[in-house]
């Protein structure tokens, strides 16, 4: 008996040593992992921000309601000056979002397509820590593709904008990241 | 004849759709008073109808109005000008509420200077966001948000579901089911920017976010939904036996645009417009004017019993 389990225990023992080197990973998870890691950053620095730039409340003055806008972008865009393209989203997720979009893309009708380009004219560069261009539309994101999407905090939104995936701040009117070159090159009239 | 231009209840012939035969009765206003005649608000429009039914819900509905163009202005002159023969108590907004640049001024030009005289005569306005508006808009009082994006409200029996079409996540969808679930409004209406269903030419149906709404409505027995973006004016053959509008040209214009067909009750691409609602006991009323102060679509919709609602409709479209 003792022999018995003393094999069992050698055996498991082997088993479970080796596993590390063998064991599945959940690629998927952990990039959401690492993008919710990469949110959460983000949210703490802006939490800090919002310290020193107090939220707006329901204001007649629409003076008020800009210059907190504008404030709180400045302060982020400060505070994150060496930011670049990809730091939120990170490097894995990025590959799982391009492959969204993409199967997403495909799944569309040529209204639908086109709709995710409407009203925007052509060659817009956009950068991080920049501010969303106010004379832009906010082009809708699909409803159905929201719901694939990693869940963001409130005061985050996915956009898109011509070929760019944004993640903005929505009261900071900032653009916090981009990933370039999401969508095909845009062939329809306008 | 006490009404210039008493609607209409006729029986339409098509199964499936059946009329409310409505009594007009005048209306001691119990009412806020009219606004004051001023140099923007001439004598009364003559083809507005009076309300209806006592301790109605009165309302008027622009979409797509915020250009501070003169064609806003003159829509505006109109609606002011309607008020007098119809008290509407608010007007709802169905997004694109300020054009472009969002400056200060922008509020003053393309809200508070075409809309002053209702303004000044309390009358309040419920905004929902386009995709030309910032989200900040939800700060801005005179738009009665609350601070949100998506947010409900009542008046009367009616509760009315402002959404946030432009960004239709989960966390909204979650909070409409919870609102919708827990309302028993006699008048369930919701209201957003992009239209589930359209003949327009240049948008069309949203379909991506009505697959996400839509069944909510029906099992929650939403009874109408208004919505813009389409710059024109379109009233849709009953769906699943909801009511829908568009109104989204109340300062843009997309002149003949609407393809006439399946879906289309009504439809208005020639000029710019505006609507008047009622919610009475068991039907809304409704009529749409061009900026000229024609009617150019108006009619009865019955209230379907819930849970089970017939596609009722009586309209004496023109």
């Amino acid at each position: 008996m003792v022999r018995t389990l003393l094999v069992l225990a050698f055996t498991f023992g082997s088993v479970a040593g080796a596993a590390p080197q063998q064991a599945p990973v959940n690629q998927f998870a952990q990039s959401m992992a690492d993008f919710r890691e990469r949110v959460d950053a983000y949210m703490k620095l802006r939490g800090d921000i919002t310290k020193t730039v107090p939220e707006v409340k329901e204001t007649g003055d629409p003076a008020k309601i800009s210059a907190r806008e504008k404030a709180l972008g400045q302060a982020i865009a400060n505070a994150r000056a060496s930011a670049k393209a990809g730091d939120v989203f990170g490097p894995e997720m990025s590959v799982y979002l391009k492959k969204i979009l993409a199967e997403d893309w495909k799944s569309r009708s040529p209204a639908d397509r086109k709709a995710l380009f409407e009203e925007l004219p052509p060659g817009i560069n956009l950068k991080v820590n920049q501010a969303y261009p106010t004379t832009l539309p906010l082009v809708s994101v699909p409803a159905k593709l929201l719901a694939k999407l990693p869940m963001l905090p409130e005061e985050l939104e996915y956009r898109f904008v011509d070929r760019y995936f944004l993640l903005r701040d929505r009261d900071a009117n900032l653009i916090v990241d981009v990933l370039p070159g999401v969508l095909p090159q845009r062939t329809v009239s306008r | 004849m006490r009404f210039p231009h008493a609607f209409l209840s006729v029986a339409l012939a098509i199964s499936g759709i059946t009329c409310v035969t409505a009594t007009p009765a005048p209306v001691a206003p119990s009412r806020p008073p009219a606004v004051q005649q001023t140099a923007s608000s001439p004598a009364p429009a003559s083809e507005v109808l009076p309300p209806r039914e006592e301790d109605s819900v009165l309302f008027a509905i622009i979409g797509d109005s915020g250009t501070g163009s003169r064609s806003q202005f003159e829509v505006a002159a109109q609606l002011i000008k309607s008020r007098q023969i119809f008290p509407f108590e608010f007007v709802i907004m169905l997004g694109d509420n300020i054009y472009g640049s969002e400056r200060p001024q922008d509020f003053v030009n393309k809200f508070e200077k075409p809309y002053q005289a209702l303004l000044d005569g309390k009358v309040s306005f419920y905004a929902a966001l386009g995709n030309h508006d910032d989200p900040t808009q939800r700060f801005y009082k005179p738009f009665n948000m609350n601070g949100e994006r998506f947010y409900t409200f009542t008046k009367g029996d009616a509760r009315f579901f402002v959404l946030d079409s432009n960004y239709m996540d989960q966390a909204q969808l979650k909070w409409l089911e919870e609102e919708l679930s827990r309302s028993n409004d006699r008048w369930k209406i919701a209201y957003f920017h992009h239209p589930l269903y359209s003949s327009g030419e240049k948008h069309g149906s949203e379909v991506d976010l009505r697959e996400q709404v839509e069944p909510l409505f029906v099992k929650y027995g939403v009874d109408v939904v208004f919505a813009g973006h389409e710059h024109f004016y379109e009233r849709i053959n009953p769906q699943k036996g909801i009511y829908y509008f568009i109104q989204g040209g109340s300062a843009k214009l997309r002149k003949g645009d609407i393809r006439r067909g399946p879906l289309t009750a009504a439809g208005f691409d020639t000029d710019f417009s505006f609507t008047l609602a009622e919610l009475g006991k068991d039907s809304m009323r409704f009529q749409t004017l061009s900026r000229a102060g024609k009617t150019v679509d108006s009619g009865t919709l019955a209230l379907a019993p819930d849970p089970k609602r017939p596609d009722n409709a009586t309209s004496a479209a023109r």
